[in-house]
C-alpha cells in the first residue's frame, strides 16, 4: 500500500475533449500536512485538473485514489464525501443566513421539517471558527463580512464536514495583502494539523512563500509532480511554466512610423481602482496589454470607452484632452472601438442575425432622414468584411448563437471593421477558438494595424502577444509594472514579462 | 448593534410606522375612518389580501413569480361554491377538495418549471389562462348564488365580536409560514435557492423538489384565498382572482422582499397589504374616482422598488462590515 501515503492521489489522469487533449496523463500526489501548489500558464490544464478532483469531470483514462483507496466521483458530492472540500473563487454562501446556518448548510437541508436550534448552531460553529482563529459571532449573517472573512467561513464550512483535503482556487484573488497574510497563517496552522492543502494561484510569491511541494502543468502534461519547492527559486517556477524550448511565434516586423499618438493616457486613476496609468497607441501600431486574471486590463480598456469614470489623470485623443462619458462618445466622436472578452454577453446579440450583428455599430451613420436603417445600405457596408473574413454562415439571416466560436468572434470584430474606427481595443480575441480561425484572427489584426488602426490587445497568450504586439505594456493589480518593446523572441520577452508581473 | 437600532433595520418596521401614521391622520381628518364598521372592513380587507399576497411570496422567496395566484384563486373558489351548490357537499368537504384542486394546480406549475427549465414567467402565465379557462368552461361565467349560511357567516360575522373569523386561517397561515421560513430547514431550502442555487446544490438538497414545494405550498394558499373569498362575497363569483396579481406583488414588494429571491418577511408583507388596504379605503371614504386606485397603487409599488434599490446599492457599498 503505497499509495497510503497520500491523503489523495490522481495516477496517469487524462482528459479529452472534442478535438482537444486537455491533461494527458497527469499526476498529483497531495500529503497530509502539507500545502501543495498547483501552477500553469492558461490553458495549461490547470481548471480541467481541479474539475477532476473535485468531481465536476470524470477522467477519461488513470485513476483516483483518497487515503489509499481507488475512488470514482460521479459528480461534486461524492468527491465531498470522499473528504475534498473546497473553496471555489466564487462564494457559496447564502449571504442573509448566519454565520453558522452556511456553516452546516449541509447537515441541515436533510430533515425537512425539523426544527432549527439556532443557539445549538451558534455554539457548534464557534469551535470551528475559534480553529481559524475567528472572533466573530456565529449568528451574524454573512452578508455583513468581507470578502476575506466570507473565504474563513467556507473554509470553516469545508473543515466541518471533515475534509482531508481542501483545495483553494486562487484563494488570494480578492484579499488585500494584509488578508492574504492572515490566510496564509491559518493554512499554516491547519497544516501543522495535519491538513492536506491544494493551492492554485497564478501569484509565484505566494507559492514560494506558502507551499511545500509543487506541480507544475504545461500543455496538458506534467512538467513535474510534487517536487519539492524548497530549491526552487521563482525564476524556476517561470521557466518550468513556459518552458526552455523556443515557442514557434510567426511574426511580422512593422515599419514603425514616428507619429504622435492616437489615444494617450497620462497618470490616470480610476473609480474601479486603476492607479497612475500611463500608455500610448500610435497610429499603426499594435500595444499589447499583459498581466494575470484580475490585473484590470479589460477594466482598463471599460474605462477609457467611458463605461467607468476617469478620477485623475488625463486622457487625450488625437493630442487633444478629452473626457469620455459614454460608450457611444467614444464610438461616434472619438473612433474608439472595444471588442469584448466576453462575447456572448457583451459583444454579440445571440439571437439575432448576422447582418444585425454586424451593423449594429453603423445604424446610427446609416439611418436616413427619417431614421430609418434599410438591410441594403448595411449589406452593402459589412458584407465586404464578413466576406473578407471568411465567415462560415449560410446567409447573412443565420442567428449569430448558431455559427460556432470562431465564427462568432470573426464577426464581433467585423461590425468594428465596417464603423470604421481609428482605435479599436480587442480584448482576449481568441479565447476558445480552433486554430485555424485564430490564425485569420491574427492576419485581421495584423491587417487593420497595416491600414493605420491603433490597436490595444488585450491578452493572456503569451505566444499571442508576442506574435502580434509591437511593444508590451504589463499590467498587475490595476498598476502598470513596465513596458517593453517585443523582439520577437519568445524566452526572452516572455522572462521579461514574468519578471515584471512578479517584481 | 443595538437592540432599537435592530427594530430600525427590520423589514416590517417602515411599513408599520407607515400603516399606524396613515390610520392616524386619516382618521383625524374624517372620524368616519376609525369607526368600529370602518375598521371591520378594514381588517376583513387585510385578512383576505394577506391570504393572497402570503401565497405569492412563497414564490418570490425562490426567486420566481406566479401569475397564475389568481387562476388558481379563482377555480378554488367557483369549486368549492359549486360542489357545495351543485353536487350538494357539506362546506367542509367542499373547501377541502377546493384546496385539494390548489395543490394539484401548484403542483402542475412546480413540477413544469423544475423539469423543463422555462421559465416560472412562461409557465404560470400560460397556467394562469388555463385554469381561467377551465373556471368559464364549468361555469358558462355564471355565478353560484346558493351559499349555506354557516359559510356566509364566517364570512361576516367575528370571534367575540372583536376578530373576524376571516382572519383566523391568515394568522394561522401567517404563522405556520413564519416558522417554515425562520426555522425550519424546508422554508431555509426555498430561501436559499432564492439567494443562490448553485451553492444550494452542492448540498444535496434537490433544487427540482425545493422549487416543486414553494409553488405547491403557493397553490394551497391560493386556492384557500378562493374559499375565503367566496365567503366574503357571499356568492361564487367566476371573477373571483381576476384582480389578485398586482396586489399579490405590490404587498411584498413594500415589505422588502427581493424578487429575484431570496429574502422575504412575513410581518412585513401583511404591514404593506395593509398600507395597500389603508390606502384603497381612504380614496373611498374621500370619494376619489375608483380608477386612481389604481394608479396610485402603481407609485406605491415604484416608490417601494426604489427603496429596495436604494438600500441594496447602500449594502453593496459594503458599509459596516466587519
Amino acid at each position: 500500500m503505497e499509495t497510503a501515503r497520500y491523503a489523495f492521489e490522481a495516477r496517469s489522469v487524462s482528459k479529452f475533449f472534442p478535438g482537444v487533449k486537455a491533461l494527458s496523463e497527469v499526476s498529483l500526489k497531495l500529503s497530509a500536512g502539507s500545502i501543495h501548489a498547483l501552477l500553469g500558464e492558461n490553458g495549461a490544464g490547470k481548471s480541467t485538473l481541479i474539475k477532476i478532483v473535485t468531481g465536476v469531470y470524470q477522467p477519461d483514462q488513470g485513476s483516483l485514489f483518497c487515503s489509499g483507496q481507488a475512488c470514482r466521483f460521479s459528480g461534486p458530492r461524492d468527491a465531498m464525501a470522499a473528504g475534498i472540500g473546497v473553496v471555489h473563487q466564487e462564494r457559496n454562501l447564502i449571504p442573509r443566513f448566519s454565520i453558522a446556518e452556511n456553516i452546516f448548510l449541509e447537515r441541515n437541508g436533510r430533515h425537512l421539517f425539523r426544527m432549527i436550534d439556532y443557539k445549538a448552531l451558534a455554539r457548534e460553529a464557534r469551535p470551528w471558527l475559534e480553529r481559524l482563529g475567528l472572533d466573530l459571532d456565529p449568528a451574524l449573517p454573512v452578508s455583513r463580512l468581507t470578502v476575506a472573512k466570507m473565504q474563513m467561513v467556507e473554509i470553516a464550512r469545508a473543515l466541518a464536514l471533515r475534509s482531508r483535503v481542501l483545495l483553494l482556487d486562487e484563494p488570494t484573488a480578492s484579499l488585500t495583502p494584509h488578508e492574504a497574510e492572515a490566510l496564509f497563517a491559518v493554512l499554516r496552522k491547519l497544516r501543522d494539523e495535519g491538513v492536506s492543502m491544494l493551492f492554485v494561484s497564478h501569484k509565484l510569491e505566494e507559492v514560494e512563500q506558502l507551499c511545500d511541494t509543487v506541480t507544475v502543468l504545461r500543455d496538458g502534461n506534467n512538467v513535474c509532480d510534487a517536487r519539492s519547492t524548497e530549491s526552487l527559486g521563482r525564476q524556476d517556477f517561470v521557466h518550468l511554466m513556459i518552458g526552455r524550448t523556443e515557442q514557434v511565434v510567426t511574426r511580422r516586423d512593422r515599419e514603425q512610423e514616428d507619429v504622435p499618438p492616437f489615444l494617450e493616457l497620462k497618470s490616470v486613476s480610476s473609480a474601479l481602482g486603476h492607479r497612475d496609468i500611463s500608455l500610448a497607441v500610435r497610429p499603426g501600431e499594435i500595444v499589447g496589454l499583459y498581466g494575470l486574471v484580475g490585473a484590470g486590463r479589460s477594466e482598463l480598456a471599460k474605462v477609457i470607452i467611458g463605461r467607468y469614470p476617469v478620477t485623475a489623470g488625463e486622457i487625450r485623443v488625437d493630442q487633444a484632452p478629452v473626457k469620455i462619458r459614454s460608450v457611444a462618445q467614444a464610438i461616434h466622436r472619438h473612433g474608439i472601438g472595444y471588442v469584448s472578452e466576453d462575447r456572448k454577453h457583451e459583444g454579440l446579440i445571440l439571437d439575432h442575425s448576422v447582418l444585425e450583428n454586424a451593423g449594429i455599430t453603423v445604424w446610427r451613420r446609416l439611418a436616413n432622414c427619417l431614421g430609418l436603417v434599410g438591410d441594403r445600405s448595411i449589406r452593402a457596408l459589412v458584407e465586404p468584411h464578413i466576406r473578407k473574413l471568411e465567415v462560415r454562415t449560410p446567409s447573412l439571416h443565420q442567428k449569430v448563437g448558431l455559427l460556432s466560436g470562431g465564427n462568432q468572434q470573426k464577426i464581433s470584430v467585423a461590425k468594428w471593421l465596417s464603423a470604421g474606427v481609428k482605435l479599436l481595443i480587442i480584448d482576449e480575441p481568441t479565447v476558445g477558438i480552433d486554430i485555424k480561425s485564430k490564425a485569420y484572427l491574427h492576419e485581421l489584426i495584423h491587417e487593420l494595424a497595416d491600414k493605420g488602426t491603433a490597436v490595444l490587445l488585450i491578452s493572456s497568450d503569451m505566444p499571442e502577444m508576442i506574435s502580434l504586439a509591437d511593444r508590451i505594456v504589463v499590467m498587475n493589480a490595476y498598476r502598470v509594472q513596465g513596458e517593453l518593446a517585443n523582439t520577437g523572441e519568445y524566452a526572452k520577452v516572455s522572462a521579461g514579462i514574468m519578471n515584471l508581473i512578479h517584481d | 448593534m443595538g437592540r432599537t437600532s435592530a427594530y430600525f433595520q427590520a423589514d416590517w418596521f417602515g411599513p408599520a410606522v407607515i400603516s399606524v401614521l396613515a390610520v392616524l391622520v386619516i382618521g383625524l381628518i374624517d372620524r368616519a375612518f376609525i369607526s368600529p364598521a370602518a375598521l371591520d372592513v378594514l381588517i376583513l380587507a387585510v385578512a383576505l389580501n394577506g391570504m393572497i399576497v402570503l401565497s405569492q411570496m412563497v414564490v418570490i422567496a425562490i426567486g420566481q413569480m406566479n401569475l397564475s395566484v389568481g387562476g388558481i384563486g379563482g377555480l378554488a373558489a367557483i369549486s368549492f361554491a359549486g360542489l357545495m351548490q351543485v353536487q350538494g357537499l357539506p362546506p367542509v368537504a367542499a373547501a377541502a377538495i377546493a384546496l385539494l384542486i390548489g395543490v394539484a394546480a401548484g403542483l402542475f406549475n412546480g413540477w413544469l418549471i423544475a423539469t423543463t427549465g422555462i421559465s416560472a414567467f412562461v409557465i404560470t402565465l400560460a397556467s394562469l389562462s388555463l385554469f381561467k379557462g377551465i373556471n368559464l368552461g364549468i361555469t358558462s361565467a355564471q355565478p353560484f348564488y346558493e351559499i349555506p349560511a354557516v359559510v356566509k357567516a364566517f364570512g361576516s360575522e367575528a370571534l367575540f365580536d372583536m376578530l373576524p373569523f376571516l382572519s383566523l386561517p391568515t394568522i394561522v397561515i401567517a404563522f405556520a409560514l413564519m416558522v417554515l421560513l425562520t426555522r425550519m430547514p424546508l422554508g431555509r431550502n426555498i430561501l436559499a435557492v432564492g439567494a443562490n442555487p448553485g451553492a444550494v446544490a452542492l448540498t444535496g438538497v434537490s433544487l427540482k423538489w425545493t422549487v416543486i414545494a414553494a409553488h405547491v405550498i403557493s397553490g394551497f394558499l391560493a386556492a384557500a384565498a378562493g374559499v375565503m373569498a367566496v365567503a366574503r362575497l357571499q356568492i361564487g363569483l367566476p371573477t373571483i382572482g381576476d384582480d389578485w396579481l398586482l396586489l399579490s406583488f405590490a404587498a411584498p414588494v413594500i415589505g422588502g422582499a427581493v424578487l429575484s429571491g431570496g429574502h422575504v418577511s412575513v410581518g412585513a408583507t401583511l404591514w404593506g397589504v395593509a398600507i395597500v388596504a389603508i390606502i384603497t379605503q381612504a380614496l373611498v371614504l374621500f370619494k376619489i374616482d375608483p380608477y386612481l386606485v389604481q394608479a396610485v397603487l402603481g407609485l406605491l409599488i415604484l416608490w417601494a422598488v426604489g427603496i429596495n434599490r436604494w438600500r441594496e446599492v447602500r449594502a453593496r457599498k459594503g458599509e459596516g462590515k466587519l
